[in-house]
């Protein structure tokens, strides 16, 4: 990428972040919220837009691994007395662990068998949490959290968790791009689009596989673990199919193989469940159904159209829309 | 002992009512090698149809069946037309997200048509339980499971046997060597989700017999997927040995382990056994082994 590039994506870049910076002060409450929502899921996509968008791995099971990594940071939260980065830490490790395990079925199952397995990963997460003893992770009821501490602070309010989340999550971005850059990141786009040839040439593909599911998960973990902060109540229906599916989703449409797709496509999905929120009274009573149903039912209905339009006739998303000075990918 | 037995006897039934569903998935992979992971959607949407027409018209259920079949192929070929038809050998990413996208908006439109509630699907089979030696069978189920079996057994006969089938069979195996051959995959294509739609009928009818229907019900068909991976992608014979050891398996199971973990069991061991199968023998027990090439 030429100097001035890589100048002008820095500048709008720090635009951006300034930006997000400002926005509590000039947003009201439901902006705050809306943002720390966004900011964790794109913290989970971008984890699942490494593992699948770079790598080619299959993984249905992202929200399973998002579940983990909550569970595991309200656990040491709650139980253990945590602050805030340790709790993250095993968060991301937790779930890390249990990415390993499918990354490893990922080394002798491929493609459409990987995504089947994924998806069995949801359901053996929800029967282990069931199963666990109640005073670990409280089975059905979940966990409750006090506020967490964070170097002397209480993470305590909407404003507070903003803060973090952003942060965290800008770190977690340019980790992501520094992955991406790196032998590691050549070697899964090595692997996505040529298996048998990156292993003839000499690439440890078992080892760049485990590598995707264990950051990917490592990710989810860590947007699971600031999901227990702002919520501060985990419990397993949080943590669907239908999510997994969602933010799989949110990588098609905006892009995939691509970071900037990933975080366009979580903005553009998240905003729409907003706005489909919002008009949700009047188009239940335009088609009569419950609101809330209508909210489920109408997301369902356009993100499943926009992936279906997306893979059959616009392969690279809305980044792909992008005036190619903007992506570099 | 009668206990054990029934526990057998469930098994195998329900392992029957999976390797219909399983069925369901295998006919349209074999003609359009593409797995069309929204399948459940389309047993929901059979059994709506079903319960619609019946509501319409209460005393002849039998019309109404046949009105929602109609109805059904009809969705299914549109969906083929339009959908599954520009996916043919595309690869994998893209059509496990297609068809995933697909279910999404199936679920979509079926909460919007039909709303969240509960309905009660019709008793088209009568209610009363089957008594053999001293067990109650689930007379919908023992109906079903016969028809399984002679449904596979006719479909078995149908791709290897007649010249239709064996065509279709061609398609399966290559679509560019089948069109040298001037087989029409169109006409492939077509036949087998017109068959996929009836069996969903029937796999709604064996499912849903007098108990309560919601949109829910599309998990079914995820349950079905362990019994499609051991019986193998392309394997229409073999589907019913694999739905019985996944259904039996899963029941003797819950009877052994579940007072030892406090229930639960035969969800998850078809999901476990699915795994262990998937990394021994990825292809299935009768399925087809294809060359990777570079």
């Amino acid at each position: 990428m030429k100097n001035n590039q890589l100048l002008s994506r820095a500048w709008l870049s720090i635009a951006v972040i300034l930006v997000l910076i400002a926005l509590p002060f000039f947003g009201g409450g439901r902006v705050i919220g809306i943002g720390i929502t966004m900011g964790i899921t794109m913290i989970a996509v971008i984890g699942l837009q490494l593992t699948m968008g770079y790598a080619g791995q299959v993984n249905m099971g992202q929200s399973a691994f998002m579940g983990v990594g909550a569970f595991a940071a309200g656990f040491c939260v709650s139980k253990l007395g945590f602050s805030a980065i340790p709790g993250l830490l095993c968060a991301g490790i937790a779930a890390a662990l249990f990415g390993l395990v499918f990354g490893a079925a990922a080394v002798r199952i491929r493609g459409f068998y990987l995504a089947l397995t994924t998806i069995a990963a949801q359901y053996v997460f929800i029967f282990i949490m069931l199963k666990l003893p109640h005073s670990w992770f409280g089975q059905a009821e979940g966990l409750r959290l006090k506020a967490v501490g964070l170097f002397g602070f209480t993470l305590n309010t909407d404003v507070r968790v903003y803060f973090f989340v952003l942060f965290v999550l800008v770190v977690l971005t340019i980790g992501a791009y520094n992955i991406v850059r790196s032998k590691t990141g050549l070697a899964f786009v090595a692997i996505r689009d040529q298996e048998n040839a990156s292993a003839l040439l000499g690439i440890n593909v078992v080892k760049y596989k485990l590598l995707a599911f264990l950051i990917g998960a490592c990710y989810a973990g860590v947007a699971g673990g600031l999901w227990a902060y702002y919520v501060r109540y985990v419990q397993i229906d949080q943590f669907s199919l239908w999510l997994s599916i969602w933010y799989a989703g949110m990588i098609i449409v905006g892009g995939t193989g691509s970071i900037l797709g990933a975080i366009i496509g979580t903005f553009v999905i998240s905003m729409l469940q907003e706005a489909l929120t919002f008009l949700g009274p009047r188009l239940a009573e335009l088609v009569g159904t419950g609101s809330g149903q209508i909210v489920f039912a109408g997301m369902n209905i356009i993100l499943g159209l926009a992936i279906m339009i997306c893979v059959i006739y616009a392969r690279k998303g809305l980044v792909g829309l992008l005036p190619r000075k903007l992506t570099s990918e | 002992m009668t206990t054990f037995l029934t526990f057998l006897v469930n098994g195998a039934l329900i392992g029957l009512l999976y390797s219909l569903i399983a069925l369901t998935f295998i006919i349209i992979y074999r003609s359009s090698r593409v797995f069309n992971l929204a399948q459940g959607e389309l047993i929901v949407i059979a059994a709506f149809l079903i319960w619609s027409f019946s509501d319409r018209l209460p005393d002849n259920p039998f019309i109404a069946v046949l009105l929602a079949t109609l109805a059904l192929v009809v969705i299914g070929l549109i969906i083929e037309r339009v959908i599954i038809r520009p996916l043919i050998g595309a690869d994998v990413f893209s059509y496990v997200m297609v068809t995933i996208g697909l279910l999404l908006f199936l679920q979509g439109v079926v909460l919007v048509l039909w709303g969240p509630e509960i309905r009660l699907f019709p008793a088209i089979i009568d209610l009363a339980g089957v008594r053999i030696g001293g067990m109650v069978l689930d007379r919908a189920l023992v109906y079903g499971a016969i028809a399984t079996v002679v449904i596979a057994t006719g479909m078995m006969i149908f791709f290897n046997k007649t010249q239709t089938g064996l065509e279709m069979t061609a398609v399966a195996e290559g679509h560019e060597i089948a069109l040298s051959m001037g087989i029409s995959i169109k006409k492939s294509l077509a036949i087998s989700w017109i068959l996929s739609c009836i069996l969903s009928i029937v796999a709604a009818i064996m499912f849903l017999n007098g108990k309560g229907l919601s949109f829910a019900a599309a998990d079914v068909a995820l349950v079905a997927l362990p019994a499609v991976l051991l019986a193998g992608l392309e394997s229409v014979g073999g589907v019913l040995i694999a739905g019985l050891i996944i259904g039996i398996t899963a029941q003797l199971g819950s009877y052994w382990l579940d007072p030892l973990v406090g229930g639960g069991v035969a969800d998850v061991l078809p999901f476990v056994f699915m795994i262990i199968i998937l990394l021994i023998r990825p292809t299935g027990l009768f399925g087809w082994k294809s060359v990777d090439r570079l």
